[in-house]
């Protein structure tokens, strides 16, 4: 009875730890394998402890060079995604013009198309163009599929902007470059942020899109599931762990950053 | 006498229209170089798109804004020696208290800001709180900020868009005795918009009645409150007891009017209406100019002043005084405010009682107008 008691009054918190548990159990198990020391190629049972695949990240053939590629993807990705989606998100929220209405929910396409069928258009019409598979197709490919993201986050922020604020930026001498760089911009920037990493993330460890466009390179994404077919090396979950922890690092500094600021100005 | 007029706001034959709707007719208006200036008006008349147009934040569809000598109806914004105090203050959310201030300063180039801002920021007694961020001071301190940082950059002009709405009642009487002092002390022409009558004769030298994009009537408070020329203005501007009255006859300088079955007399200065004989004027009287007698008493009236019979319908304490609402053959609904000097206790509802004034406080206007424009659009929110 006691024990009921204290399960209703505690409900909340009970279920909220089950879910996060639910939501790190995988992470806790590619944190843990990277330390396994595995018999034969497969890294499935746990063997015995070892440092060996943190020792030598790169160790294995090809997949360094896969894992730079993606980052370098990601980051043009992002920074192209997130200039083109800002301007479209702005131009939505600012200005009436004809099919705005149209663009709108087109824009919300990509979002809503099964990505196999997207990748094989895609394919297609690269071929038909004459392309050459590759950096540039992927990057193309990554920007277009980031770009409905970030106009949403972007758009949300940008509409709920008091427009008197840029009307009084003018008023204060402010020309449309200044009230732009000083008002305008500042108070989007979480938009644009959360955009741009959503961007990040999602053009990172997009796998579908990328194996159709790829031609013959590989990405890391690529690279993991071409290695899990012949045998899975442990630096696979070495540099799985390292992007989760810095991750969560990135996110522990800036709520510090932001509670350090708060508290100063208090 | 100075001859600097550098900070008059001229507005020759300024219009407004969207579309088809016209939110400011053809207006001409002149606030001249360090005036208080208001412009009152229910929401929706004209006010604010007019404020706007002189801070170029709208374009006239018509006519033209100078300011002194200089022609700025198509300058933008930025280039107005103009400021604006902004309904809901539109400080900028991103930026300190200190950096919102500095903010106009910066733009133009200004290099060392610091002591400046920290000398404006005594002036609105917010030295204390430089370095917080808007949504961290309370309604009252945004409205001081939003007022420093347009007084900082030493405006010609300085625009408030009902700077004052978003305040409790309190804070914004010392608030209006704060503006009015700032004001006398910086000497720049401000002009200020608000709905709220009481706000405007508090504060304001000269203020411009608006109703449905057009100008009612310009005048000093006293003036206004005295002397209105339309029953919106009477009406809009306190409370008025309006009468409908015909001509009777003209003696020297009053017109005699004849209303139920008495007569009245209208001095005809005061009457803004031709005054024919046979013809119909609306007789207006402010409810603190009558004195209030018990029917049994009628005697004891002095001659030579207005009166009228009634039966005494509701009758409520505030105070300060007490608020009569008077049935009476000519007017259904006659309002009279008595001071609580002498109360005679024999005045409560079911009376029968003599109303009478000093002729010298009755108004005349023309009775061709709507006899109850600008009731009850007192003290609505502005849009």
């Amino acid at each position: 009875m006691a024990f009921v008691n204290w399960l209703k009054r505690h409900l909340v918190v009970v279920a909220g730890l089950l879910t996060l548990g639910y939501l790190l159990l995988p992470n806790v198990v590619v944190t843990v394998f990277s330390f396994n020391k595995p018999k034969g190629r497969f890294n499935y049972e746990w063997q015995q402890f070892s440092t060996d695949a943190w020792k030598d990240p790169c160790g294995v053939a090809d997949m360094c060079g896969s894992l730079s590629l993606s980052l370098q993807i990601a980051v043009w990705a992002t920074l192209g995604a997130t200039a083109l989606g800002t301007m479209i998100a702005f131009a939505l929220v600012r200005y009436r013009f004809r099919a705005r209405g149209a663009v709108n929910s087109l824009i919300f396409l990509p979002m809503a198309m099964p990505e196999v069928v997207m990748a094989a258009s895609l394919l297609t019409l690269f071929l038909n163009m004459g392309a050459q598979l590759g950096f540039w197709t992927i990057l193309i490919a990554h920007i277009m599929f980031c770009l409905s993201f970030v106009v949403t986050a972007v758009k949300a922020r940008v509409m709920s902007m008091d427009p008197r604020l840029e009307q009084a930026a003018q008023d204060l001498y402010a020309g449309p470059l200044q009230t732009f760089l000083r008002v305008t911009l500042p108070i989007a920037a979480p938009g644009i942020a959360a955009g741009a990493l959503l961007a990040f993330a999602l053009s990172f460890d997009d796998f579908i899109i990328t194996n159709f466009n790829a031609g013959s390179t590989v990405t890391f994404p690529m690279f993991v599931w071409g290695s899990a077919q012949r045998g899975t090396p442990v630096q696979i979950n070495v540099i799985g762990t390292t992007m989760f922890v810095v991750a969560v690092l990135l996110v522990l500094v800036s709520m510090a950053l932001g509670n350090r600021r708060n508290r100063q100005k208090a | 006498m100075t001859t600097d007029n550098s900070g008059d706001v001229r507005l020759s034959g300024i219009s407004k229209t969207y579309g088809s709707f016209t939110a400011v007719h053809p207006l001409d208006l002149t606030v001249p170089q360090g005036s208080f200036f208001a412009l009152l008006g229910a929401s929706g008349c004209g006010k604010t798109t007019t404020l706007r147009m002189i801070a170029g934040l709208e374009e006239p569809s018509s006519g033209t804004v100078h300011l002194g000598e200089q022609d700025v109806t198509h300058l933008p914004p930025y280039k107005r020696p103009v400021n604006t105090v902004f309904q809901s203050y539109a400080l900028f959310p991103h930026l300190d208290i200190f950096e919102n201030v500095a903010f106009g300063l910066r733009r133009r180039g200004v290099k060392s800001v610091k002591k400046q801002v920290e000398e404006m920021l005594e002036l609105v007694q917010l030295g204390e709180q430089a370095r917080k961020k808007p949504h961290q001071l309370s309604g009252g301190q945004q409205q001081r900020v939003a007022v420093a940082r347009a007084l900082i950059n030493h405006p010609k002009v300085l625009l408030l868009d009902e700077p004052l709405g978003a305040l409790d009642l309190k804070l914004r009487r010392q608030m209006q005795l704060e503006l009015k002092r700032i004001q006398t002390e910086v000497g720049i022409t401000f002009v200020h918009v608000t709905h709220d009558q009481e706000e405007a004769m508090t504060m304001a030298d000269t203020v411009a009645v608006m109703n449905a994009g057009r100008v009612e009537q310009l005048g000093a408070p006293t003036d206004l409150y005295e002397n209105p020329q339309t029953t919106f203005v009477a009406n809009f501007l306190g409370t008025s007891n309006l009468i409908e009255a015909e001509v009777d006859s003209r003696s020297g300088e009053d017109v005699v009017l004849r209303a139920g079955g008495g007569k009245l007399t209208l001095p005809r200065a005061r009457c803004s209406a031709q005054a024919t004989t046979g013809g119909k004027v609306l007789v207006g009287v402010r409810p603190e100019k009558i004195s209030l007698t018990h029917a049994d008493d009628a005697g004891e009236i002095p001659d030579g002043r207005n009166r009228i019979t009634g039966r005494i319908a509701d009758s409520s304490f505030i105070g300060v005084s007490t608020q009569y609402v008077i049935d009476s053959p000519v007017c259904p609904e006659f309002e009279v405010y008595a001071q609580n000097i002498d109360r005679d206790p024999r005045l409560v509802p079911g009376t029968e009682v003599v109303l009478h004034w000093n002729p010298a406080h009755t108004f005349g206007l023309d009775a061709a107008q709507d006899i109850d424009a600008g009731v009850g659009t007192v003290g609505e929110e502005a849009a």
